[in-house]
């Protein structure tokens, strides 16, 4: 078990095109880290610069003490699982697992007794003498698993190993690899696209978009304290709701103006942002997530909005209601939404002209009809404001 | 007919059939020739033997050859086999190396070999000839060996290059990450990979190799090294030709083939689709 440490990391190919750009990060010894990010962020460049794959441009690379920049990816000690799971097909599943511990030379022994207990904490063990083609999808996975746990590496890096699943297993997967990881304390780094997954699976995310690491933490902070645009639209499903609006000044506090809706922001929400006095006269951009937006009653609803679409999930209802607002149209939130999986709409996308569609999840119990004009409330201390030039949170 | 049988495929079935008889009349003619006792050959030319007269067999067999049937056979063997497997040693690798090594270096080393393909062999008979001799192995297995593993190697690094390409790199990585050198990876992980290429690769080339004529006379013509197909060519005499006789030993010498044929046809079709795909 290890640190892993990257400092200032960058990568360039030959081309020129420029896959990651100054890349720190700590991963402390034992710890799930997440990288998680829409195609061609970097994320899967940055794991296989770790593994030893791809040369680095810039930057060091460390395992430990030790700076791996130009080791050789055998002499990292370190195990792989990939997306496919590179099971070598001719070989049954006890050669499989024991690849690695017989390109290490072990006696022959020693590599039974491992194959074997690795197998069983998998439960592997009736399919040791069986070739890769004929497990499931599932069991296949394992045997991936087992192949990088036999060697007891200092890490484990994970290349999307669960995205050839079908969603049932997929969940049932996750938690299998987050448990293991506990029971066996090995640092892992494991890259995903699905926003889900990282949220689930691991202790700290590095949320990334094209090449650069946007944000890093715990999942719930990133999800409660997005640091840009970016980060708050790929973080959650469905997606947060974006529109922009208007910052005006009202006495001691400020008042965000809509194209027909006004929206007072409560003394708490401004006392933490003094910043936003320089955003007075001009648009922001508004997020807010859809379960920190509720159906109230007439006398206490904010912003008023026309029901256009239910969703009725079972446990919960999406409901979709248009507001007169101008989208926000950032290519953050674009490529983010392109990116998402479920959530079939842009975040901030339009309903009709000059209309943005927010999703409310609220209580499928509720009986709301199409076309009904309904009261909507704002958790005003989960309200989320981004400086739309630069795409950064208000936070201050 | 119901929906599914027509009509027209039963017209496509028809017509595949009567392609496929086609192809099967000279077996027939084959087999029946050498079955026959001398005095139907020409009474009967079209008819199966009512009695099949195995006995050409033993006696195509027993015929004083120089040299045996026997030795041909074992020659052709010798000569097939050492130059199928080089192929495929050298070949796989090479094309490992080619496929996986990016840059004009290996690119300009492909193209070379692509052109290869295109020279006829016979072309090259004269001055091959010439180098044999001067080198002072006319006539040996060892010529033959050089000769062929030369005449196939493009085409071998041409199916293996195509094969390799469309291999993930995966297997490899994670044989790498699992602390494997090149020559482990190679030939526990890549080249078992490679087994319907190289099933193709072993059909083509064992397919021409044993069955040349041309060549083999030229170089192993009069000497104890001739291969099969230059034995049978004894059989046919100036004045009086033993057709059954040929016949029977051409089905000797064609059995080796076809046993292997059926052993390595299923890798020998993915090997080619997988050609194609690329």
């Amino acid at each position: 078990m290890a640190t892993i440490s990257l400092s200032s990391v960058g990568k360039v190919y030959p081309g020129g095109t420029r896959a990651v750009s100054d890349l720190n990060l700590d991963i402390e010894d034992g710890e799930f880290m997440v990288f998680v990010g829409p195609s061609g962020c970097g994320k899967t460049t940055a794991l296989r610069m770790v593994a030893g794959l791809e040369d680095i441009t810039e930057g060091t690379i460390s395992i430990g003490d030790r700076v791996v920049n130009g080791v050789d990816p055998g002499k990292r000690d370190l195990a792989m699982v990939f997306q496919n799971y590179a099971l070598y097909p001719h070989m049954s599943i006890f050669e499989n697992i024991a690849f690695p511990l017989r390109a290490r030379h072990m006696a022959k022994d020693e590599i039974r007794s491992r194959v074997e207990r690795a197998a069983g904490l998998l439960g592997l063990t009736e399919y040791l003498r069986r070739k890769p083609r004929t497990l499931s999808g599932g069991q296949r996975q394992r045997v991936a698993m087992g192949r990088a746990i036999v060697r007891e590496p200092q890490a484990f890096l994970m290349d999307e190993p669960l995205s050839n699943l079908d969603a049932k297993l997929r969940v049932q997967m996750r938690s299998e690899i987050a448990n293991l990881q506990k029971e066996l304390g090995i640092t892992t780094v494991y890259v995903t696209h699905d926003q889900v997954e990282a949220m689930t699976m691991g202790r700290r995310i590095a949320v990334m978009r094209k090449g650069v690491l946007q944000q890093e933490g715990p999942p719930q902070n990133v999800y409660a304290h997005p640091a840009n645009i970016f980060v708050a639209a790929f973080i959650g499903s469905p997606g947060m709701n974006f529109f922009e609006a208007r910052v005006e000044r009202c006495e001691a506090s400020y008042q965000l103006h809509l194209r027909d809706q006004v929206l007072s922001l409560e003394p708490g929400v401004v006392r933490g942002r003094p910043s936003l006095e320089a955003f007075v006269g001009r648009c922001v951009g508004v997020g807010v997530r859809p379960e920190n937006l509720a159906l109230v009653d007439e006398s206490s609803g904010s912003l008023r909005a026309r029901v256009s679409r239910v969703e009725v999930l079972g446990a919960e209802a999406l409901v979709y209601a248009d507001i007169a607002a101008k989208a926000v149209v950032a290519d953050e939130v674009i490529e983010a939404a392109d990116s998402g999986e479920g959530d079939t709409r842009a975040p901030g996308s339009t309903g009709d002209e000059g209309e943005v569609t927010l999703i409310i999840r609220t209580d499928p119990s509720l009986e709301i009809d199409v076309g009904d004009r309904i009261p909507i409330s704002v958790r005003q201390d989960r309200l989320h404001l981004f400086d739309i030039g630069t795409g950064m949170a208000i936070w201050t | 007919m119901n929906k599914r049988y027509t009509w027209r495929t039963f017209g496509h079935e028809l017509v595949m059939l009567v392609l496929a008889a086609g192809f099967c009349l000279p077996l027939y003619i084959l087999i029946s020739v050498a079955l026959k006792p001398n005095d139907q050959l020409f009474t009967k030319p079209w008819e199966f033997p009512a009695q099949p007269d195995w006995g050409n067999f033993s006696e195509a067999w027993g015929e004083r050859t120089d040299p045996t049937l026997t030795q041909s056979l074992l020659s052709s063997a010798i000569i097939t086999i050492s130059a199928v497997v080089i192929l495929i040693v050298t070949g796989s690798l090479c094309s490992y190396v080619l496929a996986r090594r990016p840059g004009r270096l290996s690119n300009l080393l492909y193209v070379l070999f692509l052109l290869g393909i295109i020279v006829p062999f016979q072309l090259c008979i004269v001055p091959l000839y010439v180098g044999f001799r001067t080198a002072g192995i006319t006539g040996t297995y060892l010529s033959m060996i050089i000769l062929w593993v030369g005449v196939f190697m493009p085409l071998t690094v041409f199916l293996y290059t195509g094969f390799v390409r469309q291999l993930p790199r995966d297997y490899e990585e994670s044989a790498r990450v699992d602390g494997a050198g090149i020559f482990r990876i190679f030939f526990r992980v890549v080249f078992p990979l490679l087994r319907p290429v190289t099933g193709t690769v072993a059909i083509m080339t064992g397919l021409f190799i044993w069955n040349d004529f041309f060549a083999s006379l030229v170089f192993l013509g009069g000497t104890q090294n001739a291969t099969i197909p230059v034995a049978i060519y004894s059989f046919v005499g100036e004045y009086l030709t033993k057709w059954n006789l040929v016949f029977a030993v051409v089905i000797i010498a064609l059995a080796p083939l076809v046993i292997f044929f059926v052993l390595a046809q299923k890798q020998m079709i993915r090997g080619f689709a997988g050609g194609i795909r690329g």
